[in-house]
């Protein structure tokens, strides 16, 4: 069969609902975009541990330590399982594990605009865990459907691990909601910090040639916007139940469109912070896993060849 | 010489039956290589099934702890479960909201229907 | 004698007993939540992704334990759990100098938790048939979960320690590193006879402390060309067990308490 033939029927196979394996065969473009989208998805879970890291050390009790703990904890084990996925993938190309870490520090791969940001305070440490692990979650619930077997498998548990997380997330947040005057102050100020780079979290607007491409190999079923619609849909109620003000006045449910109208992110601003790791944060986090990548390649080298 | 022969292997096996499903231990067989593990397996195992794939794996490639001692998990771990937030539900009705479930956010991003259990629930939440 | 004692129950107990039991619990809380912080600090830092998973699990084992020996303080002196943990100056607590030091490279992460390990394992032991039974519970508890910590640090540092080159220089000096704090960690305070003729631990602290000699011992012969070590314990006159403390420990404390100081009467 020549190639044209063989991505035709690839292309029938996924948009009538099957399921591709490691092994299958695939054309190189599905291949080229998996390897993308969970090579970014990998090292946004890896990169999103630093924000509240840092915040394990100032956690306010044992239990709130030991549940930050774990949750960064999971995060990163959830790096780890994205990452062999990609290692599968990319194998092809004589890619592994060091090649996809040291595309991190050298800056060639881009991680969410998010893990750009500081966690200035212990509400921002409980706002990413409630808002930015919900947004997440959104968007890898979307992902379940996903073409690509072994990426669905490991969403399918990545997201029975996030359960605990939002738990963990909203109980933080309900603490210092029905806190002080001076705690509702600090989660209101966190909510105007984050706000707009929450919007971005999801992506442009329009669909991009490479989004199309996604939906076309049903690699990603649901749009950008779709996916902030529902995340709009679910959290601002709750955000307004708490009586907290989102910094948009604009923000309202329009119910003859049946979609939220919500003034939007200043795209330039946050795609630069994400394509040239310009964010707040970017360099000291880089900085950061270059300590695990480059001063810690002896103790790999050492445990693998024993030299 | 006369050739010696080899006793039989243990094999373990493994089988995948959904794309979705991890490879499950199903038991074990007696083959003396490895081609043979794979084809005895298929109908040892799968005669009665449709299945995705299987896997057969040499025992003596299998490390496994021996000590009980290894899985111990003995202090609360509560902060880690879903379970340790119980309270999340009663803290929200304070504020006249309910908490999230992941399965809700599943659901809804899937566009399946509620399940009677959750309408149930939101009718108990709002009287 | 002491295992053929009655147990000694919480309510029982007379002044000068609880206070020698206060300061001991304070001593093996202070030493797993300090180390248990420190472990912490690895997180996202790790060698490998893999690892970064299981050192943290150890990081939260060793707060649980922390927690688990706190509460029975807040049980014998009415004060929380919490307020033991984030609310005490430096100078009140009792961690040994070893698990407050700042983390260093790998080797010194590894030798130092190992080491810490075998003595945590040795207390656990003789803790197990403690008169004072809510400890035995906790310790038959985590003397189960220290299993895998022991073999994880056990198999790091015997690789480690093997290896030519870089691995094997970074570990020898993370030895000698941790050798000066062996004898602080070894020390168990004001009231180590008492600790032992009441019943509350069942092995005397020489011969707790001769177990873990003879094993360290043991270590460095394995490592085929390292030098024989003899170590006899040379009792220091008040450190870590005193409450007194490097600035590394200060600073530890300065970090945590940043929320809390934010505002005292605040529920987080």
């Amino acid at each position: 069969m020549d190639s044209q033939r063989l991505e035709e029927e690839f292309v029938k196979r996924v948009q009538s609902g099957a399921k591709i394996e490691a092994s299958d065969w695939m054309p190189d473009g599905y291949r080229h975009l998996l390897i993308k989208l969970i090579h970014m998805h990998a090292v946004s879970e890896i990169m999103g541990v630093y924000p509240e890291k840092e915040w394990v050390p100032k956690a306010p009790n044992l239990r709130r330590k030991l549940a930050l703990m774990a949750k960064v904890q999971d995060e990163m084990g959830h790096g780890q399982l994205l990452l062999r996925i990609v290692e599968d993938l990319a194998a092809p190309y004589g890619k592994g594990r060091e090649e996809l870490l040291d595309d991190l520090v050298e800056g060639k791969v881009k991680f969410h605009n998010v893990f750009h940001m500081e966690a200035r305070t212990w509400a921002d440490a409980g706002l990413i865990g409630w808002l930015i692990d919900g947004a997440a979650i959104i968007n890898q619930a979307s992902l379940l459907s996903t073409s690509y077997a072994p990426y669905a498998r490991i969403l399918k548990r990545i997201c029975a691990e996030e359960s605990f997380h939002m738990q963990h997330g909203e109980n933080v947040i309900l603490s210092i909601a029905m806190g002080t005057d001076e705690q509702r102050k600090m989660l209101q100020d966190s909510l105007d910090y984050w706000w707009y780079s929450l919007l971005f979290f999801f992506g442009p607007l329009e669909i991009t040639p490479a989004a199309q491409k996604m939906l076309h190999y049903r690699i990603r079923t649901k749009t950008n916007e779709e996916l902030r619609q529902k995340f709009l849909a679910k959290y601002v109620p709750r955000i307004w139940s708490l009586g907290l003000t989102i910094p948009d006045p604009t923000l309202h449910y329009d119910s003859k469109l049946e979609r939220w109208h919500y003034a939007e992110p200043e795209w330039e601003v946050f795609q630069k912070i994400v394509s040239e790791n310009k964010g707040p944060k970017s360099q000291e986090r880089i900085a950061l896993r270059r300590i695990a990548q480059d001063q810690h390649k002896w103790v790999r080298l050492a445990m693998t060849t024993g030299i | 010489m006369e050739k010696q022969t080899e006793p039989s292997g243990v094999y373990e096996v493994f089988v995948q039956r959904d794309h979705l499903d991890p490879m499950m231990h199903v038991g074990s067989l007696l083959a003396p290589t490895n081609e043979l593990a794979l084809q005895l397996a298929r109908e040892n195992f799968t005669r009665r099934e449709q299945i995705l794939q299987i896997w057969v794996v040499p025992r003596t490639h299998i490390y496994s702890a021996e000590e009980d001692d290894f899985h111990a998990r003995e202090m609360d771990r509560s902060y880690r479960e879903v379970s340790g937030y119980t309270e999340n539900g009663r803290l929200w009705r304070m504020f006249k909201e309910k908490e999230i479930t992941l399965e809700e956010i599943v659901r809804y991003v899937e566009q399946k229907k509620q399940s009677k259990h959750d309408l149930h629930r939101e009718e108990s939440h709002e009287s | 004698m002491s295992h053929e004692m009655n147990s000694l129950a919480p309510e029982l107990l007379t002044g000068q007993q609880r206070m020698i039991l206060v300061d001991w619990l304070t001593q093996l809380a202070d030493d797993e939540f300090i180390i248990g912080h420190r472990d912490s600090e690895w997180l996202g830092l790790c060698p490998t992704v893999e690892e970064d998973v299981a050192f943290s699990s150890i990081a939260q084992d060793e707060v649980g334990h922390a927690v688990f020996y706190y509460e029975l303080i807040q049980e014998l002196e009415g004060v929380s759990a919490d307020d033991l943990a984030f609310q005490r100056l430096a100078h009140e607590r009792k961690n040994s100098l070893l698990v407050e030091r700042e983390n260093g490279d790998w080797a010194y992460t590894i030798v130092r938790h190992y080491l810490y390990d075998l003595w945590d394992q040795i207390r656990l032991d003789a803790m197990v048939e403690s008169r004072y039974v809510p400890l035995a519970h906790g310790a038959k508890k985590m003397k189960r979960e220290e299993y895998y910590h022991l073999i994880h640090f056990q198999h790091w540092f015997a690789r480690l320690t093997k290896c030519g080159g870089e691995a094997r220089e970074r570990m020898k000096n993370a030895m000698e590193l941790v050798e000066q704090d062996l004898d602080d960690l070894l020390d168990m305070g004001l009231y180590e006879t008492d600790l032992f003729s009441w019943g509350i631990l069942t092995k005397s602290s020489e011969e707790m402390r001769s177990e873990f000699y003879s094993r360290y011992e043991e270590l460095w012969r394995d490592m085929s060309d390292l030098s024989e070590r003899k170590l006899i314990f040379s009792k220091q006159i008040s450190k870590g067990r005193m409450g007194q403390h490097s600035p590394a420990l200060a600073s530890v404390l300065e970090n945590m308490t940043e929320v809390i100081r934010f505002d005292p009467n605040a529920q987080w």
